[in-house]
């Protein structure tokens, strides 16, 4: 089937088309609601959405046969092959009907009733693991990840990508993160496919009061794909996110995102990256909502780009819908080269102009990388970054340099 | 004694305005050579033109630098024949590691002059060490390129990468702007052990204040676009009695 007929359906039309259980039908009947996107639909306008729906696809199947892992809970195909062996950390597959009623996004609810299971993570103690997706099929991909966090419990996740075939198809996934009172989330995506596989992740974030995120994504790639996601902020809530795309080729890459502050004196901070080459598209579709109650909000976004030759284009729209006037907030948006005073400067030093202006494309980028604090993941997300921008010829000089210089620096 | 600089009839522009309008100027090998003027007079572009900055377009004229005309070359390839503008406000890099990059600016230099690549090892020990005289603090070292340093810092880390790079010809724009006591006594320290009788400086400021610390061969009056008086360094003291209204093109 195509995924669009599902716009003529009626919601139980829906739940039969993807032999979805019954109780799903407040789900299939926001799908119906919201429908699923097309050329014309605003947030998709620079995306080829319609190439994704378009295709002929076998419904999806995720599945778990898992064994343990140190520290990593790996997803082969939409199968979950490994678990993380850690204390306080819970995972199973089970139906999962609780989603987000006021997600923005019909791609949100098309995941939900294309699985009939979700991979369900708990956690209840300090925790620091990896979500690794293996990808080496060529059908159509999709499975959900739900994850709660304890209240008071501090948890990392690294969600990594890993290509393993030639000829893959496309894959729709996506987090569900309950942040719990007084827990913290820190989430950092490096996504780096480089091949026919186009992921689209639809994420939701509930943030309870006192609770704090940190949502990183980091999208190297000459593919395109999508991050979208919903946060919705308790009472002294705090969502920072950061996004860093590095697009070449014809690539299609971006946010497409909703913040709400639902309570008082919640705080977000959204700070978007992108540098582009060739022919590569970056998108920033970003709403940040003050409601009547979210008062005393601090609420920031802003979406800087540079585009590296004059095929390249950014289309940036950050955007403030407020209804009260108690709070601080701010947006604002740069498209544009890279700066020239700067690039003169390097230059007068003896630095060649292709030199000088791949270090302010890392510096640039860096901005943004240096925001992990953990220092194995930081160093993986650059090198990553330095391989899609350098190739891999002069990477290992590159690390030598820096790694070098900062151990003896240190002393 | 040889010229290293030898300005012929330059003519140059800032947008649509003419701002040297027929410059002629030679700089002896060796020699420090202060130019000072008014505010407007094209001191400051006088610099960016000998150093390529893409502000400035070349009507007319020759920049002679060893003989050679250099006014078609890239701003690189300046700086690595030994031209070093030490600028007025040196530009914030954030990202960009101040040791990362000079130690690329230093080994890029050595490369051209066929010589070997400072390792990490040796390059620090030399730019610290340098550091330490000028009194720039080492955790400036590791930070980005003068993001959040103060006025006094980035002149310092001006010199710093002067004495790195060890040019030939030494452009210091308002080196001692923004400067307090202190500072102005270690960067002009700092400028006067780079003299060996063969490195040439042109100092370009409003003020004599700095040539008390850094001693002038020849003085350059520059006036509308042009050196309109050029004499040994008691010239400054009939500029601090007569003021700039008083010369005229000769």
């Amino acid at each position: 089937m195509k995924l669009e007929i599902l716009n003529a359906m009626s919601e139980q039309e829906i739940i039969e088309a993807l032999g979805t259980r019954k109780e799903k039908i407040e789900i299939a009947r926001k799908l119906k609601e919201l429908k699923l996107p097309h050329k014309k639909s605003e947030k998709y306008r620079y995306y080829d959405i319609e190439s994704f729906l378009h295709k002929e696809i076998t419904l999806p199947k995720s599945g778990f046969e898992a064994k343990e892992h140190k520290n990593a809970l790996i997803i082969e195909n939409a199968k979950v092959i490994a678990i993380p062996k850690q204390e306080g950390v819970e995972v199973t597959f089970k139906e999962f009907s609780d989603v987000a009623s006021n997600h923005f996004d019909s791609l949100y609810y098309l995941s939900h009733l294309l699985n009939q299971k979700a991979i369900v993570i708990r956690i209840s103690k300090d925790s620091n693991f990896e979500i690794k997706h293996i990808v080496s099929s060529n059908e159509f991909l999709s499975y959900r990840i739900v994850l709660f966090v304890d209240s008071n419990v501090k948890a990392k996740v690294y969600e990594s990508f890993e290509y393993c075939g030639d000829n893959l198809d496309r894959l729709l996934y996506g987090i569900d993160a309950i942040i719990a009172r007084d827990a913290s989330l820190d989430f950092i995506k490096n996504q780096t496919l480089n091949f026919s596989v186009e992921p689209i992740a639809t994420n939701y974030f509930k943030l309870d009061s006192n609770a704090t995120c940190n949502f990183l994504t980091f999208d190297f790639t000459s593919k395109s794909g999508l991050n979208i996601f919903k946060a919705e902020l308790k009472e002294h809530a705090h969502f920072d996110a950061t996004h860093l795309i590095y697009g070449t080729n014809s690539a299609k890459i971006g946010t497409i995102s909703e913040i709400e502050h639902t309570e008082k004196s919640a705080k977000s901070n959204q700070d978007a990256r992108a540098i582009l080459n060739e022919k590569a598209r970056g998108i920033f579709d970003a709403l940040i909502r003050v409601t009547k109650e979210g008062i005393y909000a601090s609420a920031h976004q802003n979406s800087k780009a540079i585009l590296l030759n004059s095929g390249a284009y950014m289309a940036s729209k950050p955007q403030l819908e407020i209804y009260i006037d108690d709070l601080e907030a701010s947006h604002g948006s740069t498209t544009g080269q890279l700066d020239k005073t700067q690039l003169f400067y390097l230059r007068s030093r003896g630095i060649n102009e292709v030199e000088a202006r791949k270090m302010l494309i890392l510096a640039f980028a860096n901005s943004a990388i240096s925001k992990i604090e953990d220092e194995t993941i930081f160093n993986r997300v650059q090198i990553d970054f330095e391989k899609a921008y350098y190739g891999d010829t002069k990477l290992d000089c590159i690390k030598t340099c820096h790694e070098c210089e900062e151990n003896i620096l240190k002393g | 004694m040889s010229k290293i600089l030898e300005i012929k009839n330059l003519k140059a522009k800032i947008g649509n305005k003419e701002i040297l309008k027929g410059l002629n100027l030679d700089l002896e090998e060796g020699k420090v050579h202060a130019i000072m003027g008014p505010n407007g007079a094209g001191k400051s572009t006088l610099s960016k033109a000998i150093v390529g900055h893409f502000d400035v377009e070349v009507t007319d004229g020759e920049i002679l630098y060893k003989g050679k005309n250099i006014v078609d070359w890239e701003p690189e390839e300046r700086a690595l024949e030994g031209i070093f503008l030490s600028f007025q406000h040196p530009v914030e890099i954030p990202g960009v590691n101040n040791a990362y990059f000079l130690r690329t600016a230093v080994n890029a230099k050595r490369k051209h002059e066929g010589k070997e690549e400072l390792n990490a090892a040796e390059f620090l020990r030399k730019m610290r060490s340098l550091a330490n005289e000028l009194g720039l603090k080492p955790e400036l070292l590791n930070r980005s390129l003068n993001e959040g340093f103060s006025g006094g810092e980035k002149k310092r880390n001006e010199v710093l990468q002067m004495m790195m790079l060890e040019p030939n010809l030494v452009i210091l724009d308002e080196i001692d702007s923004g400067l307090d006591i202190d500072a102005l006594r270690a960067v002009s320290e700092g400028i006067n052990k780079m003299k060996d009788g063969k490195r040439s400086f042109l100092v370009i400021t409003h003020y004599s204040r700095i040539l008390d610390y850094i001693k002038p061969d020849y003085i350059h009056v520059l006036k509308d676009g042009k050196i309109v008086k050029t004499a040994g360094a008691e010239l400054v003291k009939e500029l601090e009695e007569k003021g700039y209204s008083e010369f005229e093109e000769k």
